[in-house]
């Protein structure tokens, strides 16, 4: 568990972050979002002390991070950059191993513990392992920032805008990397970003940051639902709000037997996962009022115009 | 570039070759000469000649680049940021200093030999270093920085792990613009009693020897040119695998 509490950071006068209380859980991905200038990079250098807080403190587990000395831990907790950052006079193996290294961890160690974080990422070990950082492609490169980050295996992983020097096709491709690398880690993470749907996508909860201060701390339905600042709603973007609550939800859960609808329905059948923004797009998409969707359990359900329609609209 | 390697090598042997048997090279050089004069310099052997100019070049340089080093790193941390305008204006003053007048100046002090001749290679030495160090130091991408704090190096750790290896290309650029210039200047130590190859071309001018000024001036732009070449590989070899911007 992450806490801080009333955590300011001041420079020449003017204060960059400005008295925020959080408390996230273990286990959780937690989305900062805001517009350039908002704090949210600063709020979270001062979780790994890159930038000492002017006032407030930050615990993890319980324990005060400003009694521990910084590189030290720095070493625990897993970081990732825009830009990726890696040293470009190591190879991609050798940037991988770095924190393991300053462990002290044995040789044979930090080689076998690359290798499974490259596979784990989809890296081939023997083709992009001796590769040089400017010998990769942005995705690769971004992958074994991450990798790097994650090699010593830290219970919290920081991530500053990780996918902004990313093409949209390799940002979804990375985003749903993360998605899985978390979930199967339980890692505890704290991404930054400036792109509401990237947060919405990924995160258990969001906090919104503006001038410093957090304008509203909230799981992403709430926030779709229950804009608590008109800054909030801009960022969402007031035109999309339907669809983005509709992307969060999974259009199962409006599903009814095949057999209870009047008229069944014909088309291909959406996959189990599908959201109700994908059936609903997938309506307009092909000019029907019903689509269906696998049912691990038996035939296909029937997802209706209706019933999306109805679901869309938080009570 | 494949004719480099032959190129290179024949340079050596040559330079070798006149230093070991300059006799072989009397028939050259004879016209030169005038009538009934030696062709060869006569006074010490050549190759000796050559040790000495390499050892003084050495002796001043090795000192030289370590302080510079040294400086570039000191005011490239957070503690010294602000001795780094001062340390530019110091390399700079150091370098508007004419040689011969740095030459002068030392020679009432620490007498003739090749005392003064070192103080001015030593002198002389520092500001390409500096700058260059200071250059490669400072041309670290921020985003890489960052990553090695963030990593949780040390600042020791980063500098000996990140920042030197990076900055080494540029470095060692610097030590070969120093050494080439200090190959130089050392012949005009010859001209307070340094021994090296000055004293050849010294002799020459003394006598009215054409054969002995060409000689010395020979071979010392010689030692230059392989001198440059080798480190120019050596800087190359540091570079292999880096970002062009490093450089930059």
């Amino acid at each position: 568990m992450i806490e801080l509490r009333s955590v300011s950071k001041v420079y020449d006068g003017v204060a960059v972050v400005d008295d925020v209380t959080l408390t996230l859980e273990r286990g959780t991905l937690t989305a900062v979002v805001g517009t350039s200038g908002s704090g949210k990079s600063t709020l979270l250098r001062m979780v790994n002390r890159l930038v000492e807080p002017t006032s407030g403190q930050v615990l993890i587990d319980g324990a005060y991070t400003a009694v521990i000395a910084a590189p030290e831990l720095r070493r625990k907790i897993g970081y990732v950059i825009q830009d990726h950052g890696l040293f470009p006079h190591w190879t991609a193996a050798r940037n991988i191993g770095t924190v393991p290294v300053l462990l002290g961890w044995r040789r044979a160690d930090v080689r076998s513990r690359v290798r499974e974080l490259m596979e784990m990422l989809q890296l081939d070990p023997d083709v992009i392992g001796p590769r040089f950082p400017h010998e990769l492609s942005g995705g690769q490169a971004q992958r074994v920032g991450v990798a790097r980050a994650l090699a010593a295996r830290p219970e919290l992983l920081l991530m500053d805008e990780p996918f902004g020097a990313l093409d949209p096709v390799i940002r979804a491709q990375a985003q749903a990397d993360l998605h899985r690398v978390q979930r199967r880690l339980g890692t505890t993470v704290i991404l930054v970003t400036h792109d509401m749907a990237e947060a919405i996508r990924l995160a258990d909860r969001i906090a919104v940051m503006r001038a410093g201060r957090i304008e509203q701390f909230a799981p992403p339905a709430d926030i779709i639902a229950k804009p608590a600042t008109p800054f909030v709603a801009e960022l969402l973007g007031e035109g999309d709000r339907a669809f983005r609550y509709l992307s969060l939800k999974p259009a199962a859960d409006v599903a009814r037997p095949d057999g209870a609808a009047e008229g069944a329905a014909d088309g291909p059948v959406l996959p189990g996962h599908a959201t109700m923004a994908e059936a609903l797009s997938e309506m307009i998409w092909t000019g029907r009022d019903r689509v269906r969707i696998a049912n691990p359990d038996g035939d296909p359900g029937i997802v209706t115009r209706e019933a999306l329609i109805r679901a869309g609209r938080p009570e | 570039m494949k004719a480099a390697p032959f190129v290179r090598l024949a340079l050596w042997t040559l330079v070798a070759a006149f230093v070991l048997w300059p006799d072989l090279f009397a028939p050259l050089l004879r016209p030169l000469a005038p009538d009934g004069m030696p062709v060869i310099y006569d006074r010490a052997r050549l190759a000796d000649l050559t040790l000495w100019h390499l050892g003084l070049v050495v002796a001043a340089i090795i000192p030289s680049a370590l302080l510079a080093t040294a400086l570039a790193i000191l005011v490239t941390r957070p503690s010294g940021a602000e001795f780094l305008p001062l340390a530019r204006a110091l390399g700079g003053f150091g370098q508007t200093f004419p040689p011969v007048a740095v030459l002068a100046l030392a020679v009432p002090v620490v007498g003739f030999g090749a005392w003064p001749t070192l103080i001015a290679l030593f002198l002389y030495g520092l500001l390409p270093v500096l700058e260059n160090a200071l250059a490669g130091l400072s041309g670290v991408p921020r985003a890489v920085m960052l990553a090695a704090d963030g990593m949780g190096m040390t600042p020791r750790q980063r500098l000996w792990r990140v920042e030197l290896p990076l900055a080494a290309p540029l470095m060692v650029e610097g030590v070969r613009i120093s050494t080439v210039i200090a190959i130089s200047t050392a012949a005009i130590g010859s001209t307070v009693a340094a021994p090296g190859l000055g004293e050849v071309i010294i002799a020459g001018l003394n006598a009215n020897n054409l054969a002995f000024v060409v000689q010395g001036g020979l071979l010392t732009a010689a030692l230059a040119l392989i001198v440059h070449d080798a480190l120019g590989l050596a800087a190359h070899a540091l570079k292999a695998h880096r970002r062009v911007t490093v450089a930059g």
